[in-house]
């Protein structure tokens, strides 16, 4: 049955000899471990794909209910935490295995020719897969997204001549706002997966076209020990998709993706940290200051990325070997260890302790405790309790213990509920409260 | 294939390259034109009551919050602004941005060390908004405000950051 509607279909498409070319397509030296990362990118870039399909059912590009909306999805939509956290744990996946599949291509050689533009659209994707994560961390709209957007549109505010105007674009006007996130979400869900399928489709076509590298070591390339891709790399792509596969998923349950509280652009007392990806551009950031800065955030991005692209057209020696390259291995190895360093590095910077821990778990006692129905600080909040903007230079500290344990006692026919919090909890809340000034 | 041919072949080739070269450049210019005119726009402000000045000490900086309306492509909202507030000696006010000039986080007052402090990148600014240490390229963004009856009156503004030049935007 099968066979015949195939055969029906293979009289007026030929399809049988399309699958006959893509799968017997030869793998010089045969199949190998070290050649299933780009197999592996495509399905996680498929994964994604789907996750940020399905999520989109749920999510609302605004800044009135982007947060909320995310929130349903992380808390109450069936199996909303899986998906969004897939999403969230494909993009470290994504950024992990694209270093490797370039440093894997860097190391046998094989962007040389006659797969040079193989290797410049591979520099392509890895600029779009960053887009990505940069788009894609603003739109939950929390505190995480809204100022590592800050910082990171302002970032690209640091390039000469042209900076101011690129953050306006960026950012569709002067500041971080509801035209952003329409930007960002359009980018993000529209021009960037489109580009990246485009990008992406050339560039397994255009490796179609060259031919695989095979081994670095042409001797070992001979017709017997070609294999074809099918099924034997695809075996091992397979068994490899599937280890990424049930990671993410794992991760998914085991570490859902956070959620900040909602985006506060007047919040003085948040500490931004990016995602780990960008801890390295986020550590070059505190070593270049001043007049200097512009060389972390512009000029070695930028060299970083010339000679990534020139690297075919400089180096065409057609030697392969590791070994015979040892200045390239060795360049190679120094921006590893220097990226990973960085990345550690960023990962450890101290956060100015510059408000009390005390204070700041006071304020999660206030938030928890939902006083905010009552009082407002900030004009944030209700109005039927004092407003406590400044209570700190009003009250003194003891006055504020004895009130929370008995306010009737001191403001009679005050409707506040005694304070039934465990000392600790006590001191906290007022030490909060005598921060407010 | 005789020369009238050649020619009516590259008359034929030569107009479909200018009617898509035609497209192209019109639909690429309107489009980025609809993309990129509007964010240029420079943003409109006005005066915000930022609370009395009567609680201020010399010496003390006081953060203080308050909302305008913002009108943001086709949204009119009320935004949540905050800044800091320092008295003078000589009993003046200056209002200072709440953007870390550097990449624009949220800064604060340690008391102890008595200096601004950034969570970001380590900018501190002493209080007169001047940069101690750290990338801050410029003193702290000051903002234009005025005393009316003993009210603070402030014109919130953006600031192009990262650059040594205090540039609105």
């Amino acid at each position: 049955m099968i066979t015949t509607i195939i055969d029906w279909i293979d009289e007026r498409t030929k399809i049988r000899s399309i699958w006959d070319f893509i799968t017997n397509r030869p793998i010089p030296g045969g199949a190998s471990w070290f050649y299933v990362l780009g197999s592996t990118l495509l399905f996680i870039f498929i994964l994604q794909m789907l996750s940020g399909i399905f999520l989109a059912l749920y999510y609302v590009p605004t800044p009135d209910h982007a947060y909320a909306s995310v929130k349903y999805i992380q808390n109450e939509a069936f199996l909303g935490s899986l998906v969004r956290g897939m999403h969230h744990w494909g993009a470290s996946f994504m950024m992990v295995l694209i270093a490797l599949h370039m440093l894997r291509v860097f190391i046998f050689g094989s962007y040389k020719k006659p797969r040079e533009l193989v290797w410049l659209l591979g520099i392509g994707l890895i600029g779009i897969v960053f887009g990505f994560a940069f788009t894609g961390y603003l739109l939950p709209w929390d505190q995480k997204a809204y100022w590592a957007t800050v910082v990171g549109t302002n970032v690209a505010g640091t390039v000469p001549v042209v900076g101011g105007l690129l953050v306006k674009i960026m950012r569709g006007g002067a500041e971080l706002g509801n035209l952003t996130l329409s930007r960002f979400h359009a980018i993000h869900t529209y021009i960037l997966p489109w580009s990246l399928a485009l990008l992406a489709g050339m560039h397994i076509f255009l490796l179609e076209l060259a031919g695989a590298g095979g081994r670095w070591n042409p001797a070992r390339n001979t017709p017997d020990k070609t294999e074809p891709l099918f099924p034997h790399q695809i075996f091992k792509d397979s068994i490899v998709i599937l280890i990424v596969f049930l990671a993410i998923t794992a991760l998914a349950v085991l570490s859902p993706a956070g959620l900040e509280p909602q985006a506060d652009p007047t919040d003085t007392t948040y500490n931004p940290r990016p995602e780990w990806y960008f801890y390295f551009v986020f550590q070059l950031l505190r070593i270049f200051e001043g007049r200097y800065e512009v060389i972390g955030t512009f000029i070695l991005p930028t060299i970083a990325g010339m000679l990534l692209m020139l690297l075919p057209f400089v180096d065409r020696n057609p030697e392969r070997a590791p070994a015979k390259r040892k200045l390239l291995m060795a360049i190679a190895a120094v921006t590893v260890v220097g990226v990973l360093g960085l990345t550690i590095l960023g990962g450890m910077a101290p956060v100015p302790s510059v408000t009390a821990p005390s204070v700041l778990a006071g304020r999660l006692l206030y938030e928890k405790n939902g006083c905010s129905a009552c009082h407002s600080i900030h004009a944030k909040g209700g109005a039927i309790g004092p407003d406590l903007t400044h209570v700190g230079s009003k009250r003194d500290r003891d006055w504020l213990i004895r009130h929370f344990k008995d306010p009737q006692a001191f403001s009679p026919g005050s409707i506040m509920p005694k304070t039934a919090l465990p000392e600790n909890e006590l001191n906290e809340l007022t030490d909060y409260m005598q921060s407010l000034k | 294939m005789s020369n009238n041919d050649v020619s009516r072949r590259s008359f034929m080739v030569r107009t479909i390259i200018v009617i898509f070269a035609f497209i192209g450049a019109s639909l690429g210019a309107a489009l980025g034109g609809f993309g990129i005119i509007p964010a240029l726009k420079k943003r409109e402000t006005g005066w915000s009551d930022a609370g009395t000045v009567a609680e201020l000490t010399v010496g003390q900086p006081q953060e203080r919050r308050f909302s305008e309306l913002v009108k943001s492509g086709w949204q009119s909202e009320k935004q949540d602004r905050t800044i800091w507030i320092v008295k003078k000696t000589d009993n003046s006010v200056v209002a200072y941005s709440s953007s870390c000039t550097h990449l624009g986080c949220g800064y604060r007052w340690v008391e102890a060390q008595q200096r601004f402090a950034c969570p970001c990148h380590g900018s501190f600014f002493d209080i007169n908004g001047t940069v101690l240490a750290g990338p801050a390229p410029r003193s702290l963004d000051t903002l234009p405000a005025r005393v009316e009856n003993n009210r603070l009156l402030v014109r919130y503004e953006v600031f192009q950051l990262g650059s040594s030049a205090k540039v609105r935007v």
